[in-house]
């Protein structure tokens, strides 16, 4: 019984031996053939060391070939992979369902784990990478799409493979439900809310609450929250000597801490303002009146000359300053 | 003021009013003039000159106006503008600006006082500061108090959010533009406190004049119809809104498509749409309240739901099909970046490269409002706590004009008015209560008489009844805060001293430089002025011909144009992109490449600013990026922005940069004999002083350019663009050469030459030899 296991296995062995010295002697038209039938049914193909050689590397070609080098296992726990994978299924997808779509150009995938002598022979030392395989001659430099500079998103990757390959790729994403599903969601909650409260919608009339909101937006677009938003600065950062810097030196950065610190500066001096005036203006117990009214001169002296400080030290050569330094 | 109007008949300067008026006079007087003087720095320390790009145009557009008559304006194509295409201008500009100071000119004329019109440009925005200080003062007065009105008049008019776009020279429309805003808004308050069509008439026509004059009248287009819209979601639904709308949208909106170059726009785009919502909301909510009063109450409900349903369906589904045939356009991009705040980075990198499109910095926020910024809030605060119908919408301003300002710097400009209104209110809230000891009124001098639709709701809060109440026990306690009164008083004003000296500093320091005279300061305090531009431009304009074709970065075509006089291809008004990514291509590919862009669009010079002498920060190379972006953008197989950066993604001008920077264009055109100069002893040659480094490709020819002037600091370099047959073409080794040179010696003698005869030879006339003179 073993001896047939062992027979089998090992004419298996052959057979697949023989198969792959008969692809090797494979034409042209044959490998864009089996390519193209690959591709209609899987837009990105998966190949492993020999197909790699076979397909990729194999000479002559008339077509590109863009492969993404990865480690897709849960054992390698390449977070980036996923997305990377993600957004590469995206072109390939993208380019499969186009009007274009031809045998010049294939997407390929190659994992670290079924093929890592690829990964050697390329001198690839991390993963995600995605090379462009030309038709004519080896890849140069420019054919690796540079992750550092300009990301692997869908786009980016169509308007790389664009510039090496010079067919457009429209990338279609599949619509983002999940901002709209967020909305309904919401107002789902609001509807609903406000069905339960029905016999007392007293608190849409609350003043107090609509000028909290209005202030937290004002002071949250004060402190530049918008520019965090479009910029996405780090949240604070590291100096050279080792300490943390919370404040941007220059004026023309913030760190987003040093945003939420200016917020807080910016309501402390409202909170006084408006203690000062309601101290004065309401007429309770005096001895109550004068420590809100103290209180609030104190939030407004220091904490205006507080951000008056660091504004200082963000604008080299300003001269003036309160209480503060 | 008319809180504090009296019965009294006597106005003269002893009773009251008249002292009261004559003080607010005397305050307004003097805000104008502390505005109108502290925007004079740039005069004073320089000249009265028109300053940086938009305002170049704006001027020369107005000197052609004064020069040709209005209808010879409105007429003008101008064809020494995006050259080969030219430009309608009248029909692309915004022509308030031009007939305002055009119409000043043409008076004082009449009256015979000989003013040139570059100076009526000039200070056209610092006189136009202080009429914006008055409808400032009017506006907060009918939101709040007299007193906060003079608050904010004082604020606006030193404030340097709006000093950046007001001081002397800056001659752009938004200097008045700020103006036509604000006075548009006081009369539309105005008409929705009275309901009266007097008031919704002379709204319109302001905003008439504000749409003459900045595209950003759609801010107001879209606000007063969002104020509308918050008041009937608020049930505060009057005959005086009504009344005020609708007059205001019909006059406004037949007002508005006079002007040629918004024409059609209020009833085609998506911008001007929801004014006309509005518009059909307000006319049903008028409908259903008649039938309410004439229908029972069964009826009305199913009548309600009836008619809310198909009017929903019937707006959704014709708003959706014209958008779809067309006639609606969809929301411009300049606009749509405004709440896609990743969009303008993606798609259009024209208004992304522009500085003021970028976001806004807590430190740009405090650095244009100072302490204004940290108590404007209360304000606000106030405004909602003791609301109304007009401050329903100066909190929706003010909300609105906050989100703007944090994602364009350049929208700091409507903030500003709104942060002074309401920090107005604020400090005048303050020193009610602390100045007035005796006085034991209700602070907030609101009157919420127009709060009759939620009656019942206001009695469960109206605290007046426990007001009135503690009057009397008041009286008694009043002295408690006696001190500290005081102390708070100094405090507050110490602090809006250091706002007003904010102000000045600032607008000293940031805001008054003409930034086409650049001066530097030496050790010793002495000022070096650098005139380079003007020294370019006047060259340009004595020895070029007066058709000569000048190509430059768009930043400088309406310079060239306003002073050189000379044709440009592209310029300020980005109107053609692909015209601009030409140039851009032009610029960043190498110099053979760029030789047959410039021949194929007629250029005869090229003028680049280079920095690198003075360490001036705003040159071309540093520019450099965006011209491969937007050409990239337009001509995706030429251009490619990663060949510009080095392996390691760094933009370097140094021999480790790219080599395909190191041979473009803009990088000849800009170092070209710079490796030559030795600036100091410190430095090596060809030291570049902006981007502190030596510069990677020192040694090279120009083949199809010639450089024709560089002006003293080198800021603008000027060249030539050779004529195909004057370039020196490069020199063929004799075995490469296709055309074999023949061996025939030709000779260049004539038949006359070839005699080898002297030249002008005295010639020896033979005669026969006179006969012997008988003697």
């Amino acid at each position: 019984m073993q001896a047939t296991a062992l027979f089998l296995l090992i004419s298996c062995l052959f057979i697949v031996h023989t198969v792959i010295q008969c692809k090797k002697e494979l034409t042209l038209s044959e490998r864009v053939q089996q390519l193209s039938d690959a591709a209609v049914k899987k837009p990105v193909l998966r190949f492993n060391g020999d197909k790699f050689r076979q397909y990729v590397k194999g000479t002559p070609r008339n077509y590109s070939t863009i492969v993404m080098f990865t480690a897709l296992a849960p054992s390698r726990q390449c977070g980036i992979c996923r997305h990377a994978h993600d957004e590469f299924q995206l072109v390939a997808n993208s380019w499969r369902y186009s009007q274009g779509f031809s045998n010049k150009l294939f997407f390929a995938l190659v994992d670290f784990d079924e093929g890592p002598d690829v990964f050697q022979s390329l001198r690839l030392n991390s993963a995600p990478v995605f090379m462009h395989f030309p038709a004519k001659g080896k890849p140069k430099k420019v054919d690796t799409l540079d992750i550092q500079r300009v990301g692997f998103a869908a786009e980016n990757i169509a308007r790389w493979v664009a510039e090496r390959t010079d067919i457009q790729i429209r990338v279609f994403r599949p619509p983002n439900y999940s901002g709209l599903l967020a909305l309904v969601v919401l107002l789902a909650l609001v509807v609903g809310l406000l069905y339960l409260r029905k016999n007392n919608l007293d608190f849409l009339y609350n003043k107090t609450t609509w000028a909290l909101a209005a202030l937290a937006f004002t002071f949250a677009m004060t402190s530049g929250q918008m520019w965090n938003h479009i910029r996405g600065p780090p949240f604070l950062q590291k100096t050279q000597s080792g300490n943390i810097a919370y404040i941007h030196g220059s004026s023309q950065g913030q760190f987003i801490v040093e945003t939420y610190i200016v917020a807080m500066l910016n309501a402390a001096v409202v909170l006084g303002m408006i203690l000062m005036t309601e101290a004065a203006s309401k007429r309770d117990d005096v001895k109550k009146r004068k420590i809100y009214a103290i209180i609030g001169l104190g939030l407004v002296a220091f904490f205006f000359s507080l951000s008056l400080s660091i504004f200082r030290s963000k604008a080299h050569g300003y001269p003036y300053s309160f209480l503060l330094k | 003021m008319g809180r504090t109007q009296t019965k009294s008949p006597s106005t003269g300067i002893s009773s009251p009013v008249g002292v009261k008026s004559l003080l607010v006079f005397t305050v307004l007087l003097l805000a104008w003039m502390a505005g109108f003087l502290s925007r004079l720095f740039a005069v004073i320390r320089f000249e009265s000159i028109i300053h940086e790009f938009d305002p170049w145009f704006n001027y020369r557009a107005t000197a052609h106006m004064v020069k040709n008559g209005f209808y010879n304006f409105l007429n003008w194509f101008d064809e020494r503008a995006w050259y080969p295409l030219g430009r309608i201008v009248g029909g692309t500009v915004y022509p308030g600006l031009m007939l305002t100071s055009g119409s000043i000119h043409y008076i004082l004329n009449l009256l015979n006082i000989p003013v040139h019109i570059r100076d009526i440009c000039v200070f056209l925005a610092p006189i136009f500061s202080g009429l914006t200080a008055i409808a400032t003062y009017f506006l907060t007065k009918e939101i709040w108090s007299a007193g906060a009105g003079l608050f904010a008049a004082c604020f606006i008019a030193v404030v340097p959010g709006y000093i950046s776009r007001s001081v002397a020279g800056s001659y752009d429309n938004e200097g008045i533009a700020i103006f036509a805003l604000m006075f548009t808004y006081f009369l539309w308050v105005k008409s929705v406190k009275t309901g009266s069509i007097f008031w919704a008439a002379m709204a319109s026509l302001s905003y008439f004049y504000m749409v003459s004059a900045w595209g950003g009248y759609v801010y107001i287009i879209n606000l007063i119809p969002l104020h509308i819209f918050a008041l009937l979601l608020m049930g505060r639904f009057s005959h005086r809104i009504y009344t005020a709308y609708t007059t205001f949208y019909i006059l406004g909106l037949i007002c508005s498509m006079q002007i040629p170059f918004v024409g059609f726009q209020p009833i085609r785009t998506s911008e001007h749409m929801a004014a006309a919502g509005v518009f059909a909301l307000l006319n049903a909510v008028a409908i259903l309240k008649y039938l309410q009063s004439v229908m029972s109450q069964a009826e009305f409900r199913h009548f309600f739901i009836v008619a809310a349903c198909t009017a929903a369906g019937v707006v959704f589904l014709a708003v959706v099909g014209l958008t779809w045939m067309g006639v609606v356009a969809p929301w411009s991009g300049r606009f749509y970046s405004l709440w896609d705040t990743g969009y303008a980075k993606i798609h259009i990198p024209i208004i992304a490269s522009v500085s003021e499109h970028q976001p806004t910095t807590w430190f740009s926020f405090f650095f244009d409002l100072h302490i204004l910024v940290a108590t404007f809030p209360v304000g606000l605060w106030y405004c909602i706590k003791n609301v109304n119908d007009e401050r329903v919408f100066i909190v929706l301003f003010a909300v609105s004009a906050v989100y703007f300002a944090g994602v364009m710097v350049r929208l700091m400009l409507t903030l500003t008015p709104v942060v002074c209104v309401l920090g107005g209110i604020a400090f005048s809230q303050l020193f009610e209560v602390y100045l007035k000891e005796e006085e034991p009124s209700r602070p907030n001098g609101g009157d919420s008489s127009d709060d009759d639709d939620d009656g019942e709701k206001n009695s469960r809060y109206d605290k007046a009844g426990k007001l009135r109440k503690m009057k009397h026990e008041q009286q008694a306690t009043n002295d408690g805060l006696g001190v500290i009164r005081s102390m708070v008083i100094v405090a507050v004003l110490m602090i809006l001293m250091m706002f007003s000296v904010h102000c000045t500093w600032v607008t000293s320091n940031a805001y008054s430089s003409p930034s086409i005279v650049l001066a530097s300061y030496s050790q010793d305090g002495s000022r070096q002025i650098l005139d380079d531009f003007r020294e370019a431009y006047y060259w340009l304009s004595q020895n070029t011909a007066d058709d000569a074709r000048v190509m430059s970065w768009w930043d400088y075509g309406y310079q060239i144009a306003g002073m050189a006089n000379r044709t440009t291809l592209v310029d300020n008004n980005t109107w053609n992109n692909s015209h601009i990514a030409l140039v851009g291509k032009a610029m960043s590919s190498n110099e053979t490449a760029a030789y047959s862009i410039m021949t194929a669009l007629d250029v005869d010079y090229v003028l680049v600013i280079f920095g690198g002498v003075i360490g001036y920060s705003g040159d071309d190379i540093n520019k450099f990026l965006w011209m491969v972006r937007i050409a990239e953008g337009e001509h995706p197989k030429e251009i490619r922005e990663s060949d510009y950066f080095t392996d390691r993604g760094e933009f370097r001008v140094d021999s480790e940069g790219s080599t395909t920077l190191l041979n473009c264009l803009m990088y000849k055109l800009s170092y070209y004999r710079f490796g030559e100069l030795k600036l100091d002893f410190r430095t090596p040659p060809g030291f570049d002083r902006t981007r502190n480094t030596v510069i990677g490709n020192k040694d090279f020819k120009l083949t199809y350019l010639e450089e024709a002037y560089t002006t003293e600091h080198w800021l603008v370099r000027i060249y030539r663009v050779k004529k195909p047959d004057e370039f020196n073409r490069p020199r063929i080794p004799v075995s490469q050469r296709k055309v074999k040179r023949r061996n025939v010696y030709l000779t260049k003698k004539t038949s006359k030459k070839r005699r080898g005869a002297i030249k002008n030879r005295p010639v020896v006339v033979k005669g026969q030899r006179p006969k012997a003179k008988p003697t």
